[in-house]
């Protein structure tokens, strides 16, 4: 009976799970199935191409059309400048959320409030004050332009979580390296941040990604086919009358590797670091 | 080593006063134990001398020297806490030579002095684990480690048995006790466990409501409490208490309680007619062949400990506890009578709970 019922649970759940899972595949399939098909065979709406091939790829890699004169390029932008977007954001939050919760630095509240209210304003609204002030400090054009941007973006949020990871460090651990003699910094550098290893993770991650597949900003602030990133890249395809869908879709595709790796290498930490402090005192 | 002195010491968080004016001072060598109820201040007062928490006015010393002023780790203390606060990302040997490091010390010399500190407590096989990886009696000593490999001028414990089970707590208690009569380094030791202050100590402080009831040696307090309070909260059972008025009648003095009962003092200082709290240890009150003269009661309850036997007995209205030596042979029911000592009678004025002197 106990079984029975058991089994019934479970078939609900795969009824449901079922068709959300291809839902969410359908697309990445689609995205695959272009990458692999020759033009003419693309529109052919088959569910696998009768000649698959990988030339789509070979042309993206030797950037051996209009569109993709610059490919290696502004992927290496685009990595740069995630890269710096995420190690930034994480000295920034570290710091703030060290000096709020662990020194209970006066003001933290108010900052942390500030920070979420933040939320209120989506990121478009700020797009266009962004590029005034981007334009008045001289940077439009720049990378700095977009990693700046990014950062005060990805930050608040970055705050607020390490904040909330922080405040489940045991506070005696922190007394206990004070009389051990440790200064703030030595706290911060030896006790705090290896304990926080996971959260840091977390959050670097979440930077790095938000700003490697950010297209508004990269597309306002960046504007030389040389200093673009590859999302704005891809937008310029659809410029194009004759759109190349099969060399977009492939590029798509490599673009969207990184973050999959990413993501497979420290799910571990995801999970952990954004549901708690993951450290047990 | 060193000597520790407390002066008015007072602490307000906000408006509300958690201590008010404490001197006492501790010799060196010493192991003196702060006892109390929780939210007597003790933890704040140990805190304080820690330098954890301000001082709101008044001074702390250590050796003559004031450290109100002083960090932490210019205090030359160690402490111990009830988490144990060891950090979980270094092994035991790197918890115990953490401090050292900071202090930037020699490497050969951090290792040796987390070797002796690892040999006095047997912490050897466990240098290379992890504080996740051990139980709560071998992590209480790796937070001992920690504050040996330092040889401070005081240790500092904040309740440290409190999150082990019984039977650990007991060995811990002993543990403790031999390392400091191994290393005699003045030692504050927290707790709100009157068993673990009355055999740790060699002085106790009791500590009520941010004020200090008594200081002195655990007999002392067990034998001459100051007040009803110290009275009531040393010694296991507790103290049995009753109600009454003193009576001097025809040269003998007695205390006469409202449901009729007479129990026996020694001549005190108290006058006739004075109200009173008349106070008898367990211990002290004995079982005597009936016919003799003495105070009547009825057991109630036969509790039996092995080697002695806890009887709960009706004394006119009140119940008391009474400690029986040996094996009982009443039952609940028997009618008995009780012998009093009068020279191991306690009484405190009604009022102010103050000790009554003969």
């Amino acid at each position: 009976m106990a079984t029975r019922r058991h089994v019934l649970a479970e078939a609900k759940l795969l009824l449901i799970g079922i068709p959300v899972t291809i839902w969410t595949l359908l697309p990445i399939y689609h995205l695959f199935l272009f990458s692999i098909s020759s033009k003419e065979e693309a529109f052919a709406g088959k569910l696998w191409p009768d000649h698959p091939t990988l030339r789509n790829f070979s042309i993206v890699f030797h950037e051996q059309h209009y569109f993709l004169n610059h490919f290696w390029r502004q992927f290496g932008n685009s990595l740069v400048i995630a890269c710096a977007v995420g190690v930034l954001t994480l000295a920034i939050a570290a710091f703030a959320a060290f000096a709020i919760s662990r020194l209970r630095a006066r003001g933290g509240r108010f900052v942390l409030n500030c920070a979420l209210f933040t939320y209120f304003i989506p990121a478009a609204f700020l797009a266009v004050p962004m590029y005034k002030a981007m334009g008045g400090y001289g940077l439009l054009n720049t990378q700095w332009a977009l990693i700046l941007a990014m950062v005060t973006i990805a930050a608040p949020y970055a705050i607020w979580v390490l904040k909330q990871a922080s405040d489940k460090l045991p506070f005696e651990l922190d007394e206990a390296a004070r009389i051990d003699g440790a200064s703030p910094l030595q706290l911060f550098r030896l006790v705090y941040l290896p304990l926080m290893a996971p959260s840091l993770v977390a959050v670097g991650t979440y930077a790095l990604l938000l700003a490697w597949n950010e297209y508004l900003y990269a597309f306002l602030l960046l504007s030389r086919d040389e200093d673009i990133t590859l999302p704005v890249a891809l937008g310029h395809f659809l410029s194009a009358d004759d759109s190349p869908w099969e060399l977009l879709m492939t590029t798509g595709l490599i673009y969207a590797l990184p973050p999959a790796a990413i993501y497979y290498a420290f799910k571990r930490y995801m999970v952990a670091g954004l549901t708690s402090g993951a450290v047990k005192s | 080593m060193a000597s520790v002195s407390f002066n008015g010491v007072e602490k307000a968080f906000g408006d509300t006063k958690v201590i008010h004016g404490i001197s006492f001072d501790i010799r060196d060598g010493e192991f003196m134990v702060l006892v109390g109820p929780s939210g007597c201040g003790k933890s704040t007062l140990l805190r304080m001398l820690a330098g954890l928490e301000e001082i709101t006015s008044g001074t702390i010393a250590i050796d003559g020297r004031i450290v109100n002023d002083f960090d932490s780790k210019d205090r030359d203390i160690a402490m111990v806490f009830q988490s144990y606060a060891l950090y979980p990302h270094m092994s035991v040997r790197d918890n115990m030579g953490f401090s050292l490091r900071l202090r930037r010390a020699d490497k050969r010399e951090i290792e040796t002095r987390v070797a002796r500190a690892a040999q006095i407590l047997n912490l050897e096989p466990y240098l290379d684990r992890y504080p996740r990886e051990l139980s709560g009696g071998q992590r209480q000593r790796v937070a001992m480690g920690r504050a040996i490999v330092r040889d401070p001028k005081v240790f500092l414990f904040d309740e440290p048995l409190s999150n082990l089970d019984a039977k650990l707590r007991v060995q811990m208690r002993s543990e403790i006790k031999a390392l400091h009569q191994r290393l005699r380094t003045t030692t504050v030791y927290v707790t709100h466990d009157q068993i673990e202050a009355m055999t740790m100590a060699d002085r106790i402080v009791v500590m009520h409501d941010g004020v200090i009831e008594q200081i002195g040696t655990p007999l002392e307090l067990y034998d001459h409490p100051d007040n009803l309070f110290v009275a009531q909260f040393i010694g296991s059972p507790a103290m049995n208490v009753v109600q009454g008025t003193l009576r001097r009648t025809n040269g003998i003095v007695h205390v006469l309680t409202p449901d009729g009962v007479q129990w026996p003092v020694a001549n005190s200082g108290a006058a006739d007619g004075q109200p009173v709290t008349y106070g008898v240890r367990p211990d002290h009150l004995e079982l005597t062949a009936s016919g003799e003269r003495g105070v009547p009661g009825e057991i109630v309850v036969v509790e039996p400990t092995g080697s002695e036997t806890e009887l709960v007995v009706k004394i006119g209205a009140a119940q008391l506890v009474v400690e029986a030596h040996g094996r009982a042979t009443v039952q609940p029911g028997d009618k008995v009578t009780f012998a009093v000592n009068p020279a191991n009678v306690h009484l405190f004025d009604q009022k102010s709970g103050q000790r009554l002197t003969a």
